[in-house]
């Protein structure tokens, strides 16, 4: 559960994210889209508690998760990773890992990863705790076609069985439509767009929003 | 220059009692110092580093500044601290080298705080976000931010340790030089050097140069086995 109520962030005199109101009801999965520095980030970094807002009230239920959009693999293997701070939880990392093809890379320094195995192994190190808010920046955007695939199951399957909220921002329009059952486009640090996908991609609320999808190329 | 060379060799060879007193006199001090020093400055160089706090400015200036605290400055402030009618005085420990390794640390830590804090604000970024962003308590992110940088930490270490053995203002104010038990190398090097005697104060050099080789060898194997870990 995620209320914002009059929340804005500025740096100096520049604002970067006003919303004026924002309630996410628990287990609702909240895609957010838009052009680079539209306030995805910013906007998952004060759900998360990274980032204080300049105005306004934040309330987020916890415990909040949060997958930053460059995650950072720790010294040690895959496993070592995976298990930080959660020791008795191998059987659960052992399977996730094999959910996200990532088994075989196990005893691995996970320093050595690629982009995308990186961002598998960081979901993994996180799902593998329970949660009640899902917060994940931008969580495919080094991920081939098939990984994504794998991610946004393992992604299902996580929600369904804990019931958490999730929030995650995207470029790829796949990754919103398939996942989500909310969708808010931002421009500019405020909302454009809000409300299910199919409704939002038959009639975007304003011409910006329409500019947008239609960039999308479906 | 040639003769300063083959005297430090003689000097090693010949294992001269009052040279391999000094070497562990001067070796004791500056591993004391040095350990003391990062004891409380790595946790605090990193806490600093990473964390922001209402007059966060004004305490990094005050480190930078004490970074180029002078070194007589330092056995001055220690001096009196602990001379007779010091805050200290009934402590007796003027010229003592446990008062040297005071002086040092005086000297040395904020030189560890300021350079961890650096290194901490720039190098720990993503390991924290990271690490918040798993749910982990703030001793932990602490630990791992340690954990994580402790191959740049080393060389930190490395940096005061060299502080330490090259000092001599401080400790020959607050240790008075004293043979057989005070006198470390830089100070015999000084006294030496006053007695006409440069022959030898320069092999006392290349002795101590020999030592601050071997010992940052050593640092350079365990920094390297760090970063393969």
């Amino acid at each position: 559960m995620i209320e914002l109520s009059h929340v804005k962030k500025t740096y100096r005199d520049r604002t970067v994210l006003e919303i004026d109101t924002l309630t996410v009801p628990q287990g609702e999965t909240l895609a957010l889209v838009g052009p680079n520095g539209c306030g995805k980030t910013t906007l998952l970094r004060i759900l998360a508690g990274r980032l204080k807002s300049t105005e306004g009230s934040v309330k987020a239920a916890a415990p909040v998760l949060y997958l930053p959009q460059k995650p950072y693999a720790f010294r040690g293997t895959v496993l070592h990773n995976i298990l930080l701070g959660t020791h008795k939880k191998r059987g659960e990392a052992l399977r996730l890992l094999e959910e996200t093809d990532l088994l075989h890379l196990k005893d691995k320094k996970a320093a050595s990863l690629s982009g995308g195995e990186l961002q598998r192994m960081a979901l993994c190190r996180l799902l593998v705790r329970p949660c009640s808010l899902l917060l994940l920046d931008e969580p495919t955007s080094a991920c081939d076609a098939a990984g994504t695939e794998l991610l946004l199951g393992v992604l299902r399957r996580y929600r369904e069985a804990t019931g958490c909220t999730m929030v995650l921002s995207t470029h790829t329009p796949a990754v919103a439509l398939n996942t989500a059952n909310r969708l808010i486009i931002l421009n500019g640090g405020t909302i454009e767009a809000d409300g299910g996908p199919q409704t939002i991609l038959r009639a975007p609320e304003s011409d910006w929003a329409k500019q947008f999808i239609a960039g999308w190329r479906i | 220059m040639e003769e300063s060379f083959r005297k430090a060799f003689e000097l090693l060879l010949s294992r001269d009692p009052e040279l391999l007193q000094i070497l562990g006199v001067t070796l004791r001090m500056s591993f004391f110092s040095t350990t003391i020093s990062c004891l409380i400055g790595l946790p605090l160089g990193t806490l600093l580093g990473t964390h922001r706090f209402p007059g966060k400015g004004v305490l990094k200036k005050l480190i930078h500044t004490l970074m180029g605290l002078p070194p007589v400055v330092a056995g001055l402030i220690v001096y009196m601290l602990f001379t007779h009618y010091g805050p200290f005085g009934r402590l007796n420990l003027l010229f003592t080298v446990d008062v040297m390794v005071v002086a040092q640390c005086l000297l040395i830590t904020p030189v560890v705080i300021g350079l961890s804090s650096s290194y901490m604000e720039t190098a720990t970024k993503h390991t924290i976000e990271t690490a918040k962003g798993m749910g982990l308590s703030r001793g932990r992110v602490l630990f791992l931010c340690l954990s994580e940088n402790r191959a740049s930490l080393l060389s930190v270490v490395l940096n005061a340790f060299g502080r330490s053995i090259a000092e001599v203002g401080a400790v020959s104010i607050v240790g008075g030089n004293i043979q057989w038990k005070t006198r470390v190398m830089t100070t015999a090097i000084m006294l030496e050097t006053n007695k006409g005697k440069f022959h030898f104060a320069l092999a006392l050099g290349i002795v101590l140069l020999l030592v601050a080789f071997v010992v940052n060898v050593a640092a350079s194997w365990t920094v390297r086995e760090a970063r393969d870990d």
